[in-house]
């Protein structure tokens, strides 16, 4: 009986995501966003196999310094004489990371507090949203720069304070799609059946606000990545790590802007602006699918 | 609701606010790891100074009396002290206030007019090659880091082109003849800054403001404007763009957060002496506070900014009131 229903369950997604796919794909700038992504991932992740020069700071060629692009380094070097594509290969390992990881912590409190807030309403709803406020009207990048600069400089920390200061828009959202669906009449029947407030929560409501969460996660790994270069940019990064905001804030401190060495500027700048775009590509799209109003027209 | 209750509601809500923001500042320099004597000074400004410090903020007393000093001194108007500045915090924001507000003015205006313009265009030939390459030209502008984008006009404006000025807001060491040479002067040094932060960010405001139009312009009383026949700029700038106003207000008070972050970073690539470039340079010395300081003060301005907008809304949109 159990394996039935859940033959039964998984079939259902198959037939749920098929009909998802078809509509995604119909959407071509969703596609070319998606095909950027994976791209990015999977140049980055593999980077120790894909690359033949060291990112160490110390293996740099002192005789290959500030190089413009030739066909011994294709985009040139840095300072200390490193490879920059492969300094941008593996930038985006750790860009990418902050960006998932901030915007997982980000999603799972917005999720967390928008049900609970949305679904039991009153004096509840009333606190997490004032709350809510405070954080929606405090200017964010000075918090996490405040943020930052006083937990130290650290890979985690950054991942950290971009997720829990990330969290309100999506809460709002949350907030006000799980306050409609529980107005619906298949919640009441299920109360009427004796399904807790857990239950109906977790089963009823959750699954039916899936799409909004997923939709709004993903505009957000853009800004993370975007927050990321920014606070490295400010002197806020991990100097242990390798990430495109490490590599421009490096490039701005060696003076390449004075100097005009654009191949060391130009390069993870549009790894981030590429990066961001797709992922803006993508939500833009599952908004549509998500908004029918928006499809109609 | 009438206004004036609605204007009462909204400043002791701002009020609030204000208090929890000071309060939540107060708590962050005195919470986080180290010892919170350490966090606020550096050790280079000696013993002597440090104990005169310590004694005005209250350090060895227990924190709930450092608080109650700590909001006295902000009564006062004592944000605390700067090392690396050599003046009081307050007097060092005060001073670079101006430099920011001639940015950030000069650069949200252009960043709204490009919004709104743009906006009205591509919703009116919402579905054309117009409409979409605008999309996606404030898409990829917006994906950019602002800086970053700051740091290529840079190189090719300045470094290459040698038009405009690398850093700065006025040349260092020039004497001016008369006051028209030294606003060129400062006109000179305020373009990029000011196209890199408008040219970065009017991606927001443009999708909004086209999304609008385009919710405007398949109304029905849109549709009644063209069924009894008014020309398109009549249905533009009478019909469609009043209601469309609404969502702009909101969006540029939303914008206020976002300006701050984004001054700070124009204000680093070009090296402009505002109250952003302050920030960079206690993060980069650990001058904890004056960042303490910086980051009250903007915050508490945001705050202002945002309750004078919703003010203009509640005049705007008499619905918002009832």
């Amino acid at each position: 009986m159990a394996t039935k229903s859940g033959v039964r369950i998984s079939l259902n997604l198959a037939r749920r995501f098929i009909g998802f796919w078809s509509e995604y794909t119909k959407s071509r700038i969703g596609v070319f966003g998606l095909i950027i992504m994976l791209s990015f991932i999977a140049v980055s992740a593999p980077a120790p196999y894909l690359t033949t020069y060291s990112i160490k700071a110390s293996e740099g060629n002192i005789y290959e310094v500030l190089k413009a692009p030739s066909s011994k380094h294709l985009l040139g070097t840095d300072e200390l004489g490193r490879d920059m594509l492969t300094l941008v290969v593996y930038g985006g390992r750790i860009s990418l990371l902050v960006g998932f990881l901030a915007t997982i912590i980000a999603g799972v409190l917005g999720t967390l507090v928008g049900s609970v807030s949305g679904y039991f309403g009153g004096w509840v709803d009333d606190l997490l949203m004032r709350i809510n406020d405070i954080f929606l009207v405090i200017p964010g990048l000075p918090l996490m720069i405040v943020l930052s600069a006083l937990l130290g400089r650290g890979i985690w920390n950054i991942i950290f304070v971009i997720g829990i200061l990330s969290w309100s828009g999506t809460c709002r959202v949350i907030r006000s799609q799980v306050m409609s669906v529980k107005e619906k009449s298949f919640i009441e029947s299920a109360r009427a059946a004796g399904a807790g407030d857990t239950w109906i929560l977790t089963r009823h409501i959750l699954p039916n606000v899936l799409p909004l969460i997923v939709a709004q996660m993903v505009v957000q790994v853009g800004g993370a990545v975007l927050s990321e270069s920014a606070l490295s940019f400010l002197g806020l990064g991990d100097p242990t790590h390798i990430s495109w905001g490490m590599i421009l804030h490096y490039a701005f401190s060696c003076g390449a802007l004075s100097s005009g060495y654009w191949w060391y500027l130009l390069p993870p700048g549009i790894c981030v602006a590429l990066v961001v775009l797709a992922f803006s590509f993508m939500g833009y799209s599952l908004d549509r699918i998500i908004n029918p109003r928006i499809r109609a027209r | 609701m009438g206004m004036r209750e609605f204007l009462a509601k909204r400043i002791l809500q701002s009020f609030l606010m204000i208090f929890i923001v000071i309060t939540l500042n107060f708590y962050l320099f005195r919470i986080m790891p180290g010892d919170p004597v350490d966090i606020m000074f550096n050790p280079a400004i000696g013993p002597e100074a440090k104990a005169i410090m310590m004694r005005e903020m209250g350090l060895d007393k227990p924190i709930s009396v450092q608080y109650v000093i700590y909001l006295n001194n902000l009564l006062h108007g004592k944000l605390g002290y700067s090392f690396l500045e050599h003046k009081s915090v307050m007097s060092a924001i005060l001073e670079r206030l101006p430099s920011t507000i001639l940015l950030m003015l000069s650069a949200n205006i252009l960043a709204i007019l490009l919004g709104i313009i743009l906006g009205v265009v591509a919703a009116w030939k919402r579905g054309t090659t117009v409409d979409i390459s605008s999309i996606i030209a404030a898409l990829t502008l917006y994906s950019m880091p602002m800086f970053w984008l700051g740091g290529i006009m840079i190189i090719i404006f300045s470094v290459r082109l040698r038009m405009f000025p690398i850093f700065g807001i006025i040349t260092p060491g020039v004497s001016y003849a008369n006051v028209w040479e030294y606003i060129a002067d400062v006109g000179r040094h305020l373009f990029l800054p000011m196209m890199s932060f408008g040219i970065g960010t009017f991606g927001g405001l443009f999708l909004v403001m086209r999304n609008t139009m385009v919710d405007a312009f398949t109304e029905d009383y849109t549709l009644t404007a063209k069924a009894i026949g008014l020309g398109n700029r009549t249905i533009i700038f009478k019909n469609v763009m009043r209601n469309a106003m609404l969502p702009v207000i909101t969006i540029v008070s939303l914008r206020l957060g976002f300006m701050v972050g984004g001054a700070i970073l124009t204000e680093t690539v070009f090296s402009w002496p505002g109250v952003g470039l302050l920030i960079y340079r206690a993060v980069m010395a650990h001058d904890y506070q004056m960042l303490q300081g910086v980051f009250l003060v903007i915050t508490v301005l945001v705050v202002l900014a945002n309750l004078m907008a919703d003010i203009i809304y509640g005049y705007a949109d008499p619905r918002v009131r009832y």
